[in-house]
């Protein structure tokens, strides 16, 4: 058994306890597979994934009633210059134009990281520049592509504190710093700021490690935070990745979710919608659902292994089409206090964007692979 | 110390390297070689896959969007900032193990190195390389290399 087994192992043990799951108070639609069942006549190419929460037609009764709002989620646009790549601009301008036009409008925008794509400041100030172009209340935290050329202070210059809570209508909102505490692989080999930065921004760069992390001081805050938050209240945490384990070689985790989940435990409405993975994700961990939203820049591919059995995956996407996979997300709670999160993929409609055929599907494709690392960056020129 | 280690890969991509190891079964570039004629030697053996590794390692620089490695092969594999690697971490979703396969996005039978010169164009917005060229073999193997685990599966879309 390897080590990535290993974990994955102990998570489910920790953590899936037999008759542990998010509270029953939450309810999952089926609304749109039962819609889609009826128009094709038949369980069909659906059946695979019939049993699945479609993530995109997601209910979540609260425990008490919620007066409704909306909100959005914006993240990884991963910015370069526009004079290198005027795609990557275009594109968050189009979502934050998106989210502009809501009408209603949003309560709010989450920025959920990955702003820039190498940090540089003519990158972030771009960023910033777009994101002015919203009127409603923003909040962002970064991303490791926004935060390892300086170590984070233009990004803190620009938008504050990368971690936040703030209470809205009867829930208790948190947004996690997941990626500033990578442990120091630069000082020993005198790596200038750019190498530094090239390794974090490489997904499948090994030098790096397992930097996702939320760390003993904020994990104390929250905590804290916590404390005296009712516990049938709703929870809603924002990060940049995904707080299990997922697939640790490209930092699709958090690698102290253990005692991140023995904070949480007490809680039984927990929602946390994270960037990084750029692409749908469902899935529940203890008491805990889990959602993986939607790049502006490009999708990245499921992981070889670990894709959470609850998640419905995307559409395999044309890639080309810079358009396909990728998109922003529009969140609402409903009068009658439910959660509804759209994947909104641009040259999709709601009901396409997730596979309903192993064919179509972004994990089915991926039959008889099988990969290894690369090793290139370890050796050379380190 | 890095550019001294591009040349020595770069050296294996145009024959060069073929000299190191011509005492141990290898001819020179364009001359017949005699080949399994005698034992193989396990130093034979250390060559022949030092060949190899060096290649999978120029087509990881190449395919991670090298600057200095591009520029020393002569080829602009992006105009876009984006790297093989952002959409293929690891070597992954590039199936090399289905080809050659009808592509849908090209409308014909392709073969890998068709489909890395479409994704250079498309996506990369990049220039095309030439499909025998040394940046186009290093890519190969450092795709094939990634995927050795992979199930050959030829035809699937």
């Amino acid at each position: 058994m390897n080590e990535l087994e290993k974990t994955r192992r102990e998570m489910a043990r920790v953590l899936c306890a037999p008759g542990r799951h998010p509270d029953r108070s939450f309810s999952v639609s089926r609304r749109t597979f039962l819609q889609r069942s009826l128009a094709t006549g038949a369980l069909g190419g659906a059946a695979a994934y019939g049993w699945l929460p479609l993530i995109n037609v997601l209910d979540i009764r609260v425990a008490a009633a919620a007066e409704a709002f909306r909100f959005a989620w914006i993240s990884d646009s991963h910015l370069y210059p526009r004079e290198v790549n005027e795609r990557f601009v275009e594109k968050t301008v189009l979502a934050v134009e998106d989210v502009k036009a809501m009408d209603p409008p949003a309560d709010f925008l989450i920025y959920g990281g990955d702003l820039a794509q190498l940090g540089a400041p003519d990158e972030l100030r771009l960023g910033s520049e777009i994101l002015k172009e919203l009127d409603i209340r923003q909040v962002l935290i970064p991303g490791e592509h926004d935060w390892y050329l300086d170590l984070g202070k233009l990004w803190m210059e620009l938008f504050g504190e990368p971690n936040s809570t703030f209470d809205h209508k009867g829930v208790r909102f948190v947004a996690l710093d997941t990626i500033s505490r990578c442990p120091d692989y630069w000082s020993a080999t005198n790596m200038s700021p750019e190498e530094r930065m090239g390794h974090m921004a490489t997904l499948d760069g090994t030098v790096a490690g397992a930097w996702a992390g939320i760390g003993n001081d904020q994990l104390k805050w929250l905590q804290d935070l916590l404390a005296d938050w009712p516990k049938d209240q709703p929870v809603v945490l924002f990060s940049h990745n995904p707080l299990y384990e997922y697939y640790p070689p490209w930092n699709f985790w958090v690698r102290d979710w253990r005692p991140l989940h023995e904070i949480l435990a007490p809680f039984q409405n927990v929602t946390n919608l994270h960037g990084h993975t750029h692409q749908p994700l469902y899935n529940e961990v203890g008491s805990m659902r889990s959602i993986g939203m939607l790049a502006t820049a490009w999708p990245w591919p499921y992981a070889p292994e670990g894709v959470p059995a609850l998640t419905q995956p995307m559409v395999r996407v044309d890639p080309g089409d810079h358009f396909d996979g990728v998109g922003w997300d529009e969140i609402t709670f409903t009068a009658d206090a439910r959660v509804e999160n759209r994947y909104v993929m641009w040259p999709r409609k709601p009901e396409e964007v997730l596979a309903t055929a192993s064919d179509d599907s972004g994990t089915g494709d991926n039959r008889n692979q099988k990969l290894r690392r690369r090793i290139a960056d370890r050796m050379w020129p380190y | 110390m890095r550019s001294k280690r591009l040349l020595s890969l770069l050296a294996a991509t145009t024959g060069a390297a073929v000299l190191t190891v011509v005492g141990l079964g290898l001819g020179p570039g364009g001359q017949q070689a005699l080949a399994h004629k005698e034992p193989h030697i396990p130093e034979e053996l250390k060559a022949f896959e030092d060949v190899f590794t060096e290649q999978v390692i120029l087509g990881d620089l190449l395919f991670h969007g090298d600057t200095e490695a591009q520029q020393e092969l002569g080829v602009s594999l992006s105009d876009t900032g984006m790297a093989c690697a952002m959409c293929h971490p690891d070597g992954s979703d590039v199936h090399p193990h289905e080809f050659p396969k009808y592509q849908q996005q090209m409308q014909e039978f392709a073969t890998l190195r068709d489909m890395i010169n479409w994704c250079i164009e498309k996506p990369n917005q990049g220039t095309k390389i030439d499909s025998d060229s040394p940046a186009m073999k290093a890519l190969e193997a450092y795709i094939y290399w990634s995927n050795s685990g992979s199930m050959l599966d030829p035809g699937r879309h």
